[in-house]
């Protein structure tokens, strides 16, 4: 890994490596459930949700 | 004394050369520098190859397409500011520069989410955000947008994020503090220039937190692994470790939980001046007066920028913006700038920027050599200043002076709107209501007398069925 020139902390990149074979399997089965849902209703964007942001609609 | 006050204020020399930006040092692959007040982006050898990877990725375009990333042009390297640049960019300016801690909740959370998907679309091109900086996003034309062209670098889909830790600092943990503790807790960023330290966070967030699975994930945990790694001997530390790797999925799988964790956190202002407006002692008559008097002060006035002072949720903000002016509109409560933010996200008038400033103790000079984020007077001059229903608060509510304020509104712009509000009126009278009347010059005479220094009146208009009155000044060396 090149060093980055901001300190990323040892713990931080540890807790994340814990943290992405945690929260794997649930996302990628999320993933395809979403994905299915959409093939099925037959929409053409097969992963509308994985950079849509929400948004606060205002008070 | 007076040798002490030179040394003082003597310029800093910088290694970059005169015209570098003073918070632009932290990255050896590239700086800031105006040339002839024009803002440039010098690409040094350091940061040449993740440059051309990154225009090589095709993720520029993209992010350009979809105004995440400020556009610039190339120049040419005769334009650099020292000799060994291996490319030169010109940004296209931004209107004005603003800090997070000047951010409402809303703000704040949307530069986060912007953060994120800029990180995501890197991902998809091979690449990856080598920060997460707050100070990397600015507000513009009503949106945020990523403004450090070199913030790249490639990267294998299997190497954990670097800028993991400072998103969560710069953005979470403030943007839970807001949430689940207090909206003032944004102020911390004023403080804590490089984010907020996650082991203080994790100490002033209630215990419920721990039940939301993100926040108990990127923050309690989090900074439950620091203390665990700070503890660690150096020995057994970086030297020997092999390079920590995730799979491609896991790290999608963390950046989704933090856009969700960020995406589901919410914050409502409740404050007093949220409701301001539509509890002020106006009557109609007065508050059309008002309205057509500040309109046509600043048709006699011209220029195309304002500041406006104390402007709660944005109704004088919004008749400056109808006229052509681009505006900031500063105000002390957090919960009015969240309001006046959400009313602007529909797109009514991206010419209004809303910010958070207490007057009576504004943004400073912060950060290395107390030059790295400028002071809010520092980063701008406005054509015209708005100061409506604001000086009595400053006078009586803030025992200043009134050639006080006259002074710094002189400091501040060439031109002023400024609303008197004597004693006689409810609002001024509420605010002496619970105290001692010390304020024995504050009289409209008073006033025209402590403005008068600094400006000349060139105009003064009593608002029609009302106590007010309005004047129009002008800076006596302009």
């Amino acid at each position: 890994m090149p060093f980055a020139y901001i300190d990323p902390g040892s713990g931080s990149m540890l807790l994340q490596v814990i943290l992405a074979g945690a929260l794997a399997v649930p996302f990628f089965l999320r993933r395809t459930i979403t994905d299915t849902w959409h093939r099925i209703r037959g929409g053409h964007d097969a992963r509308p949700s994985d950079s849509s942001e929400e948004t606060d609609s205002p008070t | 004394m007076r040798d002490r006050r030179i040394a003082a204020r003597r310029p800093i020399p910088r290694p970059e050369g005169p015209d570098t930006e003073p918070a632009s040092f932290r990255d050896p692959a590239g700086f800031v520098f105006r040339r002839e007040g024009v803002i440039h982006r010098q690409v040094q050898a350091a940061g040449a190859a993740d440059w051309q990877a990154f225009l090589a990725s095709g993720l520029y375009e993209r992010l350009v397409a979809d105004q995440l990333i400020v556009d610039h042009e190339e120049v040419s390297l005769e334009l650099a500011a020292r000799p060994d640049a291996a490319a030169v960019i010109r940004p296209r300016p931004i209107g004005f520069i603003s800090y997070p801690y000047e951010w409402c909740f809303s703000q704040l959370k949307e530069a986060a989410l912007l953060t994120l998907e800029v990180q995501s679309r890197a991902l998809d091109a091979g690449m990856r955000l080598k920060d997460a900086s707050a100070y990397n996003v600015q507000f513009d034309g009503g949106a945020p947008i990523l403004i450090d062209s070199l913030s790249f670098e490639p990267a294998e889909p299997t190497e954990p994020w670097t800028a993991y830790r400072q998103f969560c600092e710069h953005f979470l943990a403030p943007l839970a503090l807001i949430a689940h503790r207090d909206a003032r807790c944004g102020l911390m960023l004023r403080d804590f220039i490089d984010g907020v330290p996650l082991d203080l966070a994790v100490r002033l967030l209630p215990g419920r937190t721990w039940l939301n699975l993100g926040l108990a994930s990127h923050l309690h945990l989090h900074a439950g692994a620091q203390a665990r790694a700070a503890r660690t001997a150096p020995s057994e530390g970086s030297q020997a470790r092999p390079a920590r790797r995730v799979s491609a999925t896991g790290q999608r799988a963390v950046l989704d939980s933090l856009r969700r964790t960020v995406a589901g956190l919410r914050w409502s202002p409740t404050g007093h001046w949220a409701g301001y407006a539509t509890t002020t002692s106006y009557s109609e008559a007065a508050t059309a007066s008002k309205a057509e008097i500040v309109g046509e002060m600043l048709a006699a006035i011209g220029g195309s920028s304002v500041w406006d002072l104390g402007a709660n949720t944005g109704v004088y903000s919004q008749l400056a913006a109808d006229r052509g002016y681009r505006v900031i509109a500063w105000d002390q409560d957090a919960g009015s700038v969240e309001a006046h933010w959400r009313a602007g996200r529909g797109g009514a008038n991206v010419e209004i920027l809303p910010l958070v400033l207490d007057l009576s103790n504004p943004s400073p000079s912060l950060g290395w050599g107390l030059e790295e984020r400028p002071s809010f007077l520092e980063r701008g001059t406005p054509d015209v200043i708005l100061a409506l229903a604001l000086v009595h608060h400053l006078a009586i509510g803030n025992n200043v002076p009134l050639a006080r304020v006259a002074e710094l509104f002189a400091r501040m712009a060439p031109r002023a709107i400024v609303e008197f509000v004597p004693k006689e009126d409810p609002m001024t009278g509420h605010l002496l209501s619970a105290r001692r009347d010390i304020f024995t010059d504050y009289t409209i005479e008073g006033f025209r007398a402590a403005f008068g220094t600094a400006f000349s009146i060139e105009r003064e208009t009593r608002v029609a069925d009302s106590t007010r009155t309005l004047f129009q000044l002008e800076r006596r060396d302009s």
